[in-house]
Formats: C-alpha cells, sequence, structure tokens
C-alpha cells in the first residue's frame, strides 16, 4: 500500500536538467508512469463498476411493500348554496391516519402518544396492528385537521396522513332530491350535481384545471328555510295520514324559480345506501301521476280562454255522462244545472266534461300541450319524466282527462300551468336564480287577460267556498284547488286508494307563488273523518304558507278577508 | 511562491465561495420557511372550509327547529303570527292633541316670566 501510495505521489518538481531527460527518456519506454496510468484507470474503474452494480442491483430489486394504496384523485367541486348563500353542498378535506408497521421503531410509545391525542383509539388493537409488521395499516379514517396537526406535531416516525376531498351536505335529507348527489370520485350522479357536471365541470376536471379555489359557488334558487318548513311538513303529514308518499314544491309565479321543492321518503345525501330506491325518487318531477281534479283548472281555464264560456255560462249536470260502457258521475253531485264557477267549486265531474266538450278535442289537446303540460319539461334537473298522453284522442278521453283522468304528467309541471293560468305567462321552471325581467324575455304569453282574472276569482272562490275551505291562511289570502285522483290498481280504478293533490296561489290580490302538495294513498287522520285532498293535501299547504310565507316577503293584509271581487275586463 | 496577486485572487475566490455559500444556505432557509407558510396556509383554508361546513351545519333550520322546542317552554317562545307582522306605515298617525288655553289671558303666554323687551311703548 506504502509503495502504491508513494508511486502516486508526485515527485518534487525541484529537480536538476538531467533527471528530467532521464525521465523523459523512461517515459518514452513506458515505464513507471505507465503503471500509474493503469493504476489510475483501475481504481476509476472499480469506482464507477460498483455504482453501477448497485444501481443494476437497485433497479432489479423489488420495491419494499408499504405506503398507503393508489390514491384516488378526488376533484374538487363548487360549493352550492342556496339564494341567500347558505351552504348547501361543500368540499371539506378529510385526514386518514395510516401506519407502516415496518418502520415504526417503538409500537408501545406510539400507541400512547396517539392515545393522547385520539381518546377513543382502541388501544390494544392499535398496539397489535402496529406490532404486525406487515407494510400498511389504516388507523383511524377522516381526523379533524385539529386532530391532524397534533398528530403531526408528535412526530412519530412511519406514520403518515392520506388527505381526500369528501362532498358534505350540511342539510342532510333537507334539499336531497334537488342537490342530488356525488360518486366516490367526487361526480354529480343526481340532482344539481350532474347538472353542474354537464355545464363544462367535468372537462374542466379532466383538464386538472378544477382548482378548489377557482371555482365560484353555484347559487341555487333554492330558499333553505322555506326548503326546510317544506321538508318538514311533508315528513309530518306522511305520519300524520299514514300515507306511502307525499311532496310539495314552492314554485314563484313571476320569475319561475323553485323555491323549494321536497318529495319524501327521500335519503340522506351524506350516506345515500338507499338513493337508487325505486320509492325514493323525486316523486316531484320524475314521477308521473294522474293528477285528478286539479286539472279541472286546466279545463276551466281552456274554456274561458277559447271564448265560447264566460263565467256566466251553465253547463247541465243533472245526469251522468253515459259514453261506451263508462258512467261519469259527480263525487258531491248536486244534480242540477251548474254555473262555470259551482262546477269548479263543487269540483264536478259532469261540468268539466261538458266544458271540455265546449271547446272540443283537438282544442282541449292543443291547449294543454300550449301550457306545457304534457311536454317533456326543460329544466336543469336531470331527472325529468316525459308525461303520457293516449296516442289518439277521442271523445271519452277528452271527458276523463277534462277532470284529470287519462292523462299523466309531473306535479312541477302541473304547477308550471297553474302557475301560467294565474299570471297568463308560460315560465319554464328553474333551480337557478332568475329576475323577472330575465324570466319575461322566455315567458309565452298563453291565456288572455279575461282568463286569468276569472281563474284568479275561482281559485279564491274556492279556497272560501268550495273544498279548498282547509288552505285557508289568515292574513294571505290563499286560492286553490283541490285534487282527489282514485289510483289504478290492476287496472280498475280503486275506491279506498287515493292520490290526492292541492294546488294553491297565494296572495291571490296578485299571486307571486305556487304552492303544489301531492300525498300517495292518505288514510283518514282519524277514524270517521276523510281522507279527500280537502283533508289532507289542503292542509300541507296551508301549513307551508303560514310558515314560511314571511320569508317569501309576501306581507299579511288583513283587509281582504271578505267576498272574493270579481274584476274583469272589457 | 506564492505572489501578492495569488493571494489577492485566493481571498478573492475563498470570499466569493463563502458569500454563494452563504447565500445558498438564506435562500434556502427561505424557501424552508415559504414552504411552512404555504403548509399553515392551507391548513388555516381547510379549517376555514371545515369551520364554514360546522357553521352551516349549526345553523341548519332543522337543529334550530329541535332548539327552539327544547327551550319552548323555557323561554317561553311562541310562532310569530300573520297579524303580528306589520310595516311602520301600516301603524296610525299619533292623534295630535292640543291644550285648551282659552280660559288663560292672552292664551297664558304673558303669565310665564317678565318680557325682557323694553318698547317705547311701555311706561318707564
Amino acid at each position: 500500500m506504502k509503495a502504491l501510495l508513494k508511486k502516486l505521489i508526485r515527485r518534487p518538481a525541484a529537480a536538476d536538467q538531467t533527471e528530467i531527460i532521464v525521465e523523459g527518456a523512461r517515459k518514452a519506454t513506458g515505464g513507471k508512469a505507465r503503471n500509474r496510468v493503469v493504476m489510475t484507470m483501475a481504481v476509476f474503474l472499480a469506482i464507477y463498476g460498483a455504482i453501477a452494480g448497485r444501481l443494476v442491483y437497485l433497479g432489479m430489486q423489488e420495491p419494499a411493500d408499504s405506503g398507503p394504496p393508489g390514491s384516488r384523485v378526488t376533484a374538487s367541486r363548487p360549493d352550492i348554496v342556496d339564494r341567500n348563500g347558505e351552504v348547501l353542498a361543500t368540499d371539506i378535506k378529510t385526514a386518514s391516519l395510516f401506519a407502516e408497521p415496518r418502520r415504526i421503531v417503538d409500537a408501545d410509545e406510539a400507541t400512547e402518544r396517539l392515545a393522547n391525542v385520539l381518546p377513543d383509539l382502541d388501544y390494544e388493537q392499535t398496539y397489535r396492528k402496529l406490532k404486525s409488521g406487515t407494510g400498511f395499516v389504516w388507523l383511524k379514517r377522516q381526523l379533524t385537521p385539529k386532530q391532524q396537526n397534533e398528530i403531526m406535531a408528535l412526530g412519530i416516525p412511519g406514520i403518515g396522513f392520506r388527505t381526500e376531498n369528501r362532498r358534505f351536505y350540511p342539510g342532510g335529507e333537507t334539499a336531497a332530491h334537488i342537490v342530488g348527489l356525488v360518486n366516490v370520485d367526487n361526480q354529480g350522479i343526481a340532482g344539481m350535481e350532474k347538472y353542474i357536471d354537464d355545464q363544462g365541470l367535468a372537462d374542466l376536471q379532466a383538464s386538472g384545471l378544477a382548482d378548489a379555489k377557482e371555482l365560484q359557488p353555484v347559487k341555487l334558487s333554492i330558499d333553505l328555510r322555506v326548503q326546510y318548513i317544506l321538508r318538514d311538513e311533508i315528513a309530518a303529514a306522511i305520519q300524520r295520514y299514514n300515507a306511502i308518499a307525499a311532496g310539495a314544491v314552492v314554485l314563484s309565479i313571476k320569475t319561475g324559480e323553485v323555491l323549494a321543492m321536497a318529495s319524501v321518503p327521500d335519503f340522506d345525501p351524506n350516506n345515500p345506501y338507499n338513493a337508487q330506491d325505486k320509492d325514493r325518487l323525486n316523486r316531484m318531477s320524475a314521477g308521473l301521476y294522474e293528477m285528478g281534479s286539479t286539472f279541472k283548472s286546466f279545463t276551466t281555464g281552456m274554456a274561458l280562454d277559447s271564448g265560447k264560456v264566460t263565467l256566466e255560462s251553465r253547463f247541465d249536470a243533472s245526469r251522468p255522462i253515459r259514453i261506451g260502457r263508462q258512467t261519469i258521475n259527480d263525487f258531491h253531485g248536486k244534480g242540477r244545472v251548474l254555473t262555470v264557477p259551482e262546477v269548479f267549486i263543487y269540483s264536478s265531474n259532469i261540468g268539466s266534461a261538458r266544458e271540455a266538450e265546449t271547446v272540443g278535442i283537438e282544442g282541449h289537446r292543443e291547449f294543454l300541450h300550449r301550457l306545457g303540460i304534457l311536454e317533456r319539461m326543460q329544466t336543469e334537473l336531470p331527472e325529468v319524466a316525459k308525461p303520457t298522453e293516449p296516442k289518439v284522442w277521442k271523445q271519452v278521453h277528452s271527458i276523463t282527462i277534462a277532470f284529470g283522468h287519462g292523462v299523466s304528467t309531473t306535479p312541477l309541471q302541473t304547477a308550471v300551468g297553474c302557475a301560467a293560468l294565474m299570471s297568463g305567462l308560460l315560465i319554464e321552471p328553474t333551480f337557478l336564480p332568475r329576475t323577472a325581467d330575465e324570466a319575461m324575455t322566455s315567458a309565452k304569453r298563453v291565456v288572455s287577460d279575461y282568463t286569468v282574472a276569472g281563474m284568479r276569482y275561482l281559485y279564491r272562490l274556492n279556497a272560501e267556498k268550495g273544498s279548498g275551505k282547509r288552505a285557508q291562511v289568515p292574513g294571505y289570502r290563499v286560492g286553490g284547488k283541490t285534487g282527489t285522483a282514485e289510483k289504478v290498481v290492476n287496472g280498475r280504478y280503486s275506491n279506498d286508494k287515493r292520490f290526492n293533490a292541492f294546488v294553491a296561489a297565494f296572495p291571490m290580490d296578485d299571486p307571486q307563488y305556487i304552492v303544489l302538495s301531492i300525498i300517495d294513498e292518505p288514510k283518514p287522520e282519524k277514524p270517521g273523518m276523510g281522507a279527500t285532498a280537502g283533508s289532507n293535501a289542503a292542509v300541507i299547504v296551508a301549513n307551508i304558507i303560514r310558515r314560511s310565507a314571511s320569508m317569501l316577503g309576501v306581507k299579511p293584509d288583513f283587509g281582504h278577508e271578505n267576498e272574493p271581487i270579481l274584476v274583469s275586463y272589457p | 511562491m506564492f505572489r501578492t496577486s495569488d493571494m489577492v485572487l485566493i481571498a478573492v475566490m475563498v470570499s466569493a465561495a463563502a458569500f454563494t455559500y452563504n447565500t445558498k444556505h438564506r435562500a434556502e432557509d427561505k424557501l424552508a420557511e415559504i414552504r411552512k407558510i404555504e403548509a399553515e396556509i392551507r391548513y388555516e383554508q381547510d379549517s376555514i372550509d371545515l369551520l364554514k361546513a360546522d357553521w352551516s351545519l349549526l345553523t341548519q333550520p332543522s337543529r334550530l327547529q329541535k332548539l327552539t322546542d327544547i327551550y319552548e317552554a323555557e323561554l317561553k317562545l311562541q310562532p310569530v303570527e300573520a297579524s303580528q307582522i306589520g310595516a311602520i306605515e301600516d301603524l296610525p298617525v299619533k292623534p295630535v292633541e292640543i291644550e285648551d288655553f282659552s280660559t288663560q289671558r292672552l292664551g297664558g303666554m304673558a303669565d310665564n316670566a317678565k318680557d325682557h323687551t323694553v318698547t317705547g311703548a311701555v311706561l318707564q
């Protein structure tokens, strides 16, 4: 070794001329210097060889089996807020604690220190997990940032966190059907969540541009307070009337905005294990029903709008109508000639059929299409059902459709159609905020002012004297129409299974809102009481209006608690 | 033999190396600091998100309803009736009360105090 070093050490520069010559001669013959070069090359070769060998060795080896399972890329989504900025859906980051037991130095100490931060940690189980010597174990899912920070401060080697975006719905089931759902990858699969994705968010996420901070919250037209009241009332109604389902909607007549809409039974979007169940669908927009007598609003509106009928016209309802094998009878039969208001408030099937007859089959069909009752509704929610109607309309169809049997439509569309009768303008419903001016640009005039005035009068009259008495709310001038439809069981109309609805508008001097409620198969509240729409669906509407009118900005007025006044236009 | 210029150059080189090292070290320190602050900002932002979610959970109408039901008796809470809602304009104007001065001389106005203003018509 010493000899080698000596050879490597350079000779001192101070030397006489002769030696230099001698050395030069030696170099020429390849003496000591050659040795040195070879030696240097060998050393470097050895070093690089070792490095290369090590690289190959490391390259061939399988990486140690550790670390959390492959990360799921959970995309950021914008918050969803209601019209007042209350959060309906938001992303929260949750951290989950994992450990790599192989790298844990002292399992005893680690467990003890973790237990200080997480008091509810199972001590024994955690200790066993940390001792197991496996590559990876979950210790605790979904910690708060505070807990995460405290654990980080402990500085235990061999533990780590995995953060994940999780969609959180503070309201739970309150607005479940409107807000919708996301899947495990944070992609919208139902309701407005799906609508937001379809508007380009999905593309944004795919290109990696969806940055959580730059996404503006999506504002809906929903008012969380009204939404809660509405859902609370229908949930209570299901209990009270022992029904199988109920639903309601509050719709702004002037703007077409849906202020609140719910259908129970529903689901908790934070834990949507049952969201796909058949009976939990959104009945208001995705359920098709024969709306029953609420359809008489359209029949009467159509008759008035045709110009062939005025409020003073009379129809003979003294005898049942026989057509083919069917007999059309009245539920509250008066057995005499009825005026148009009487047909409406006594909910006369015969009278409504006569009204439809006056207009004719083609006119009837055209009117319902004009109001959008039989079209597929255009709105943001993806869950929308297409109404059904007879392929070919015959006389019998027109007669039954006059009192709401023979066509199925969604309750939301019925509400939109009634809003058109109250204002004369058909405005597509929306779940996004819209001003009255914006609504006017897409509004279509569908009925005349005379029809509007007449329908307002009839609604008010029906709530004061007719079947909608129980929908009255002092101060808020409610008007409306009941609908008690018999359900089809095994192809026949059943006598004891009903589908009830009530459509109301308020305040009637200048209608602002439509409130429509439905209840499926209600039973009498107490034995001996009725189970028609007037005694359940109307009560739901009254409760919703009583509790929410002040939030909807409707001022109570007790000056109008008198006879309805018929306003007529020349 | 080292010449003076060598010495100077070596000194310059060493000090330049020292300066570079120092700058790099300080830059690394700053970067570490930035990373730490960024982590803190992220933590705060996440906390804000969580607190917002918490706040909306605490102000849910369903929760407030439960609370009012619980404290209804204790706080004597009652639902607002429509008749209790009104605007300022709905209030009747406060009736104006006019005192009857007619029984007193000069409406009683001259009796209150001595008039300090002296005019020529008043006898000295």
